[in-house]
């Protein structure tokens, strides 16, 4: 990594133009990612990213570079850039980084060089034969390993100087069924903050019989009907509802420029009595958690939503400064090609005290969407659209036959008032959000939740 | 550019005898401005390399990359390689081979673009901002805009001799901006891309933004039915761009694609031509080779509504017996895939007024929302939000939102019973006129 009196020369150098603060983030990180495709060992590569992004601040003007030379002239060049791209009156003569030693309460057991490829490949391969053993229906497997180390180095014109190391395992395996020349996945794609010991603790029959009972009972299922519905959203990975449609517009990156529906609406009702919402970076080495931020800062468990009434906002550096709000150590990038900004760790919605019996019974004519697929959300407007990927008709208080195909649209502020029940099942369930910062590990998660009435897209009339 | 680094490569595959192998590097140089209520909000500078190896052992390609670019470090990179080939269980040819260069001289480096400088960008970025606001009062924010210009440089060399590089560069602008009557928000979208910061043209993009979100203000809510439906050309061109896929050869080896066994049949209406362009002139994806370093090559996917190819790279084409089309696509972090070049619908006669009067009623899509997530792209399933406005005797009666529209792509392509004349090309280089789709359903 770069060495301290390089990095106060180089955060030096980027305030000489009279610059407000200078940050530097140097990221040396290590990948492997194996696929298992038609029973065979198709792809393995691996490889090493490694370079420095440069940011300094002018107000609230940000200016951001990065390069992948770190030799010292390099540096100095990026930061002469980022530094003439505006010119401040803030005089800083000299800097001393305090290096502080950043202890982590995400321990690793067993690191992922100490484990052969072969074995890992073993692993793989039981998850394909049992999705294959499950039904003939499965014509395809598709198996993606995923091991990640990521070390970083943060240091800043206030003296900020930490080291942190992030290290992800993740599985994620498809299945696909088909029959008469039509075709339909099944999916799941676990992972933590854990070393070789995450795979150790995954059944990898348990994995492959569920993605292919998925794909298997999609393909024999009616299509969805359409119209407006309640709908059961099922627990875990059913949490990307919230994290699509409210989650984003609760990041600073929206918030400060107005644009999200929540801006205004602090301890302010904006959800149902019975949602409580939690942004949480701590829990023990769960996929989305972190130790310190992108921006050096310690990782905080953050209540978004108490009893449907707007908490607080997930706070970066910048966007702190520009709502006048501390950051919640919510300052997140893919790598140093992104300049940080406010993300989700692992976002989930609260458990509440209903039976998942008694929301069904509650229910004559609904859906039971037990597993959603992805979704995205208008920023600005809330306007969400996200596909349900195992479905279920609901009719007369119970669940009947599987459904597929369907959509739920509708609009992340209006939708919060609609969840009148909540579950105690919380579950959480591993993604890749995408933002303006890039792709990060986060976790969505929520418990069954009912929604009184959402707009339903499917491909039959009730 | 990078000889040094090159020739070490070379000289560490012969020192461990490493006989089949290539090298694919890139180097990117971009900067972007964004505007925030008239003062600059961010700028970004970048400047990137990456290189990438891959390393044959009998039919077995093993991959690895890095970003630093010492002697040690490509080393590694070249041993990490040969590992992964270890494990690699396929039954893909993969030669190698010093391909020709193509005739053609495409003009995709303009060296104009690299000398605009960073206060004429600034003054462009804010005057777009400020032109979507001027358009009307009811445009309240302009939350995300750019204006900036991206430089990439690629060279590949593999141990059949080939060594060959080209350099690229686009200027850009795109403004989204949100307008608001009453409680109801509504967005509105516009970019430009182009080999000429001249022609980024400021007030243009921001008013079309402002225009976009403005017309849809007033949005009613349409009674679930099926109606005929008119993509318009940004809309067509981001649904055959979530659909791509399916004509990706290696999609169909791999049997995730539909389109297995259907070269030479008909899959779409006789009006519909698919055609992949990688020379086209203007394209944003137009280039001398592919990621493989094959020449590029002007490829008919499908002619008046008969599949005539799939895309191919070396390897597919070697496994079909049959011609690479030139589209190997590759990042020095990813393995060789298969990716379009200048893809689009090809034109058609009709104008967009033919369109809106060809059916009693219709109803036009402007937006779509979820299609990473509404999409099936091996069903061809899709379900997805949608805006647009609703249409009565060619005229425009009033917008529509908060529906879903769902049907089947495959259904789709043979539904399309006319084609307008405006191909317009989305960021990722998928093109598409305005098409009218003889009936979907529509749920509200």
């Amino acid at each position: 990594m770069i060495k301290k009196m390089l990095l106060e020369k180089v955060l030096l150098k980027a305030l000489s133009n009279g610059a407000d603060f200078a940050e530097v983030f140097v990221e040396d990180t290590f990948e492997s990612k194996i696929q298992l495709l038609d029973r065979k060992i198709k792809n393995s590569i691996e490889g090493n990213d490694f370079g420095a992004g440069i940011r300094v601040f002018y107000g609230t003007k940000a200016i951001y570079a990065f390069t992948n030379n770190l030799s010292e002239k390099s540096l100095l060049a990026a930061a002469d850039a980022v530094s003439k791209a505006d010119a401040g009156k803030n005089e800083i003569l000299k800097i001393d980084l305090m290096s502080e030693k950043v202890i982590s309460p995400h321990k690793i057991k067993i690191p992922f060089d100490e484990i052969s490829k072969s074995e890992k490949i073993d692993f793989m391969r039981k998850i394909d034969n049992s999705a294959r053993r499950y039904s003939e229906l499965i014509s395809q497997v598709n198996v993606n390993y995923l091991e990640k180390v990521q070390k970083v180095q943060i240091a800043n014109s206030e003296g900020v100087f930490k080291s942190d190391e992030r290290i992800y395992a993740r599985i994620a395996a498809y299945s696909i069924a088909s029959k008469n020349g039509e075709m339909q996945t099944g999916g799941d794609g676990p992972g933590a903050f854990k070393g070789y010991e995450f795979f150790k603790s995954i059944n990898p029959q348990k994995l492959g019989e569920k993605v292919a009972e998925q794909a298997k009972k999609m393909l024999l299922a009616d299509y969805a009907p359409s119209g407006k519905f309640p709908v059961i959203i099922g627990n875990g990975f059913g949490g990307v509802i919230f994290h699509e449609a409210c989650g984003h517009s609760l990041e600073t990156t929206g918030v400060a420029k107005g644009a999200s529906v929540f801006a205004d609406k602090m301890n302010k009702q904006i959800a149902n009595k019975c949602v409580t919402a939690i942004d949480d970076g701590t829990v023990p080495n769960l996929w989305g958690s972190t130790t310190i931020d992108d921006e050096g800062n310690p990782t905080q468990r953050t209540i978004l939503i108490k009893n449907g009434i707007l908490k607080s906002f997930m706070i970066d550096k910048l966007g702190g400064k520009k709502i006048g709000m501390e950051s919640t150590g919510s300052g997140r990038r893919q790598s140093y090609k992104f300049a940080p900004t406010s993300r989700m760790r692992n976002t989930y919605i609260a458990p509440g005290n209903d039976k998942f019996e008694d929301m069904i019974a509650s229910i004559d004519f609904g859906i039971y969407a037990k597993k959603m697929g992805g979704g995205s959300v208008l920023p600005g407007t809330g306007d969400f659209n996200f596909a349900i990927s195992e479905g279920y008709l609901i009719k007369n208080g119970k669940i009947t036959k599987p459904v597929r195909g369907a959509t739920l649209i509708g609009n992340g502020a209006k939708i919060l008032h609609k969840i009148s029940m909540v579950s105690t099942d919380l579950k959480y369930s591993e993604g890749m959000c995408g933002s303006v910062s890039g792709a990060v590990p986060a976790c969505v998660g929520q418990p069954s939740i009912k929604v009184d009435e959402i707009i339903v897209g499917g491909r039959k009339e009730k | 550019m990078f000889d040094k680094e090159f020739e070490q490569i070379f000289d560490i595959a012969k020192k461990k005898n490493i006989q089949k192998f290539d090298v694919f590097l890139t180097q990117e140089n971009s900067f972007s401005v964004k505007s925030f209520r008239q003062k600059v909000e961010s700028f970004k500078y970048a400047d990137s390399i990456g290189l990438g190896i891959r390393v044959v052992i009998g039919n077995s390609a093993g991959y690895a990359y890095t970003e630093k670019l010492d002697k040690q470090s490509l080393e590694t990179t070249m041993v990490k390689a040969k590992e992964n080939a270890e494990y690699i269980e396929t039954d893909d040819i993969i030669e190698f081979e010093n391909y020709p260069d193509i005739e053609k001289k495409l003009e995709i480096f303009h060296p104009e673009i690299e000398k605009v400088n960073v206060k004429e960008k600034i003054e462009k970025v804010k005057l777009m901002e400020k032109s979507a606001h001027n358009f009307d009062k009811k445009v309240v924010n302009v939350p995300y805009n750019s204006i900036g210009n991206d430089k990439m440089f690629t060279k590949i060399a593999n141990s059949k001799g080939l060594q060959k590089e080209y350099v690229g560069n686009a200027a850009y602008g795109y403004a989204m901006c949100l307008a608001q009557g009453g409680k109801e928000t509504k967005s509105g979208y516009f970019y430009k891309i182009s080999d000429d910061f001249s022609k980024i043209n400021s007030k243009e993009i921001g008013e079309e933004s402002a225009k976009k979100a403005l017309e849809l203000l007033g949005a009613q809510e349409i009674k679930s039915g099926k109606y005929p439906v008119i993509f318009n050309n940004e809309m067509g061109a981001d649904i055959l761009s979530t659909f791509s896929n399916i004509f990706s050869a290696k999609a169909v080896q791999d049997g995730l694609s539909l389109l297995k066994g259907k070269l030479k049949s008909k899959i779409a209406n006789d009006i519909v031509s698919i055609s992949d362009d990688a020379l086209l002139k203007n394209g944003f994806s137009t280039r001398p080779f592919d990621d493989e370093g094959y020449p590029s090559q002007t490829t008919e996917i499908i002619s008046n509504g008969t599949l005539q190819s799939y895309l191919h790279n070396s390897i597919t084409a070697k496994k079909d017996k049959t011609k690479s089309t030139g589209n190997a696509g590759r990042s020095y972090k990813s393995t060789v895939t298969i990716s379009p070049s200048n893809f689009f619908i090809k034109n058609g006669t009709s104008s967009e007024k033919d369109l809106y009067k060809f059916y009693p009623k219709c109803v036009e899509i402007v937006s779509l929302s979820g299609l990473h997530s509404g999409c099936n792209s091996i069903s061809g399933d899709f379900s997805i939000g949608a805006e647009g406005f609703y249409y009565e005797n060619g005229e425009r009666k009033y917008p529509v939102h908060n529906f879903t529209i769902s049907g089947n792509f495959f259904q789709l392509l043979q539904n399309i019973i006319a084609i307008g004349n405006n191909l317009k090309f989305n960021m990722n280089s998928i093109g598409s006129p305005s098409i009218l789709i003889k009936t979907m359903d529509i749920s509200g």
